[in-house]
């Protein structure tokens, strides 16, 4: 099955890539934004900062061609920060608008556990495409959506956040399925085989 | 688990003794000010001692009880008491349950008598432990029947939950006596308020995880604000966060290798090999330390690295050898997901801040080798008289995004983690702290992270030798009540 991984410069590509290799996608990774518009399976990466990622998104006309993939019909999955780009907006550094796939706002993590989270976390899944049953996955953050409507998969730090989302086709994990062992390459193996 | 805020009155002041002397008294005020301060809820559980009343054995400071009541508190208060009249008069004003000491050991009538008068719900006996053995009369003198047999007669009375206070521990600050409350579990089904050397956040999580243990009070570090009451309360229900169990591999010129307090090195195999095997035996992250002595050996690294992170999927934290910002980023693109930086932080502390901000905190992990108290350098043992605490604590400022600690003093020697020196970090920091050096036993994961207050647990040798897997590491976790993935 083919995969457009979108080459963002504010991602872990190279981790990702290999993940979804060793999952056994068939993989194109690419900054092209015709390439992403046409393409009917994509993975959004995202590492660090919020605003530099989705500005990178809008220089590139990126933003627009994952759009147009998305209403074509498109299958698409954001990871961390990729899937944070999914909402409305993020509240990280100011306010800025994402993608607005996704219904729903980032924001910091309040409550008394360190910051970022960094490490692994107990994540319950309703059944869904990307995973069933509840697992551990590894995570870095310090921003997450919490209690939105298309949440899939729910997680707890120091107060529930959202840890999956699916609309339609459109999905997304603040998780790194490419750092969470045999759990990560599982889900990644049915976003791939999913059709 | 409950958070029970205590203070001790004497005088009409909320006070605290050290090693139980008057004559050691620090003085914090009036109750109400002091209840203010720690920010202590209307509804919420209070537990006070009055101390002229412990050792005069009649009630006292019955006004400041009087006082408390009307704010809402839920109270238990304890001192002397020895009669129903002693008894019934902290009721009267107002108190929900009194805590029984001496008596509850010692006099098993008045004990009966106090539960058909007052209700056994309302009544708390405070048991003193010092090395398995009771003590009364304010820890004067040794009971006269046994632990086990003073348990078992609580529990014949229809008594729930007991206090237990490990006298070794009180007030000092080194941590509750966690041993003590897991023993407990095993002989009486009563519920346990642990008290006594709570110090820290950590503290009231590894207390949280011990089923039995139903409550605990916590005095000395609220009113010497190293905890705050909102933290503690919100750290007091157990999460499921997994604590992280990681291989180290130190890689020296393309082959993992294991020595003794940093010497001694022996060969213990391919660096690819042991990633992917302790990956699949369920490491949570592996660590590559480069150990090489040249700038061959350090190309060599970047290939191993690389070469790792190529066969596994999980996160790779790589450190040694690391001198600058590109340094840094020459590990991030060969695949590491963070990076360890140790005498060169050292010797310019400003790497930390540089790294932080061009990578993230969550990239830059602060290696402390430590032996005394002191950090030191690495490669040369070298001396730098930096404080340890102090060093990690100026990290955390710079932007580091966690500590590995290293004991130079227990490194290879399976002799156990310095819990002291994790506990002295652990607690003046926010960030996670990664226990390193001295894991021999199952038991020195659990400790580490009980009472060390690490957030991961890294051992080399252990595995390398095939002594323990990391699968039989978080079976024992997990029975222990620690999360673990």
């Amino acid at each position: 099955m083919q995969v457009t991984l979108i080459d963002s410069p504010v991602a872990n590509v190279a981790s990702i890539a290999r993940a979804l290799r060793h999952a056994g996608a068939e993989l194109r990774v690419t900054r092209d934004a015709d390439a992403i518009a046409s393409a009917d399976k994509i993975v959004l990466p995202g590492v660090g900062s919020f605003a530099a990622a989705m500005q990178w998104l809008t220089a590139n006309g990126i933003d627009v061609a994952i759009r147009s993939a998305v209403s074509r019909g498109a299958t698409i999955l954001g990871v961390c920060v990729g899937h944070q780009l999914l909402f409305d907006v993020s509240h990280e550094m100011g306010t800025t608008p994402g993608l607005g796939l996704i219904r729903g706002e980032v924001r910091k993590f309040a409550g008394p556990l360190p910051v970022p989270q960094i490490g692994w976390n107990r994540v319950r899944f309703a059944k869904s495409p990307l995973f069933d049953g509840t697992d551990a996955f590894y995570f870095v953050n310090s921003y997450a959506a919490a209690n939105v409507e298309s949440e899939i998969a729910r997680a707890d730090y120091g107060g529930p956040f959202t840890a999956a989302v699916q609309r339609d086709r459109i999905f997304g994990v603040q998780f790194h399925p490419e750092k969470s062992s045999a759990a990560g390459l599982k889900l990644l193996r049915n976003f791939i085989a999913w059709k | 688990m409950e958070v029970i805020p205590s203070i001790d009155v004497l005088q009409g002041n909320a006070v605290r003794l050290t090693g139980g002397q008057f004559t050691l008294m620090t003085k914090y005020g009036a109750p109400e000010e002091v209840l203010d301060a720690l920010e202590v809820e209307p509804g919420s559980r209070l537990h006070v001692v009055d101390l002229e009343a412990s050792r005069s054995g009649r009630p006292v400071e019955t006004e400041i009880v009087r006082r408390l009541a009307k704010r809402d508190l839920r109270l238990q208060v304890g001192g002397g008491i020895r009669t129903l009249r002693d008894a019934r008069a902290w009721l009267e004003c107002g108190a929900e349950r009194v805590v029984v000491g001496t008596a509850a050991a010692e006099s098993p009538e008045f004990l009966q008598q106090l539960a058909d008068a007052i209700g056994v719900a309302r009544i708390i006996p405070a048991v003193d432990v010092q090395g398995g053995i009771v003590r009364v009369e304010g820890w004067q003198r040794t009971a006269s029947e046994s632990l086990v047999s003073i348990l078992r007669r609580l529990e014949k009375l229809g008594i729930a939950e007991i206090l237990v206070t490990d006298i070794n521990r009180d007030g000092a600050l080194r941590g509750p006596s966690f041993a003590l409350y897991r023993q407990l579990r095993a002989m009486t089904s009563m519920r346990i308020i642990a008290s006594g050397g709570v110090a820290s956040a950590g503290d009231i999580v590894s207390l949280s995880r011990i089923a039995n243990v139903s409550g605990c009070v916590v005095g000395k570090a609220l009113l010497d604000r190293r905890i705050s009451l909102a933290e503690a309360n919100a750290v007091a229900t157990p999460n499921a966060i997994p604590e992280r169990i990681i291989p180290c591999l130190d890689v020296r010129d393309g082959r993992v290798v294991k020595g003794t307090n940093f010497g001694n090195l022996r060969d213990s195999g391919d660096p690819v090999e042991c990633a992917m095997r302790y990956e699949k035996e369920g490491a949570d992250e592996l660590v590559i330390l480069d150990v090489s002595a040249t700038e061959e050996g350090r190309r060599t690294a970047l290939e191993t690295v690389r070469r790792v992170a190529d066969s596994i999927f999980i996160p790779l934290t790589v450190g040694g050898g690391v001198r600058s910002v590109s340094d840094f980023r020459a590990l991030l693109r060969a695949g590491a997901d963070r990076v360890a930086i140790n005498t060169a932080a050292i010797a310019t502390p400003q790497l930390i801040a540089d790294c932080a901000r061009e990578f993230g905190v969550q990239a830059v992990v602060l290696s402390c080798d430590v032996k005394g108290s002191e950090a030191i350098v690495r490669s040369c043992k070298q001396s730098t008289g930096l404080d340890a605490v102090a060093w990690c604590k100026r990290a955390e400022e710079l932007g580091a995004g966690e500590i590995l600690l290293t004991s130079v003093d227990r490194d290879g020697t399976n002799i156990g983690f310095d819990l002291e020196l994790l506990r002295a970090v652990s607690s003046s920091v926010k960030i996670g702290v990664i226990a390193s050096g001295g894991a021999g036993k199952l038991e020195d994961f659990r400790d580490a992270i009980e009472t060390g207050g690490a957030r991961a647990v890294l051992a080399a040798s252990l595995f390398h030798e095939r002594r323990l897997s990391i699968g039989e590491v978080k079976q024992f976790l997990a029975r222990e009540g620690i999360p673990v993935r």
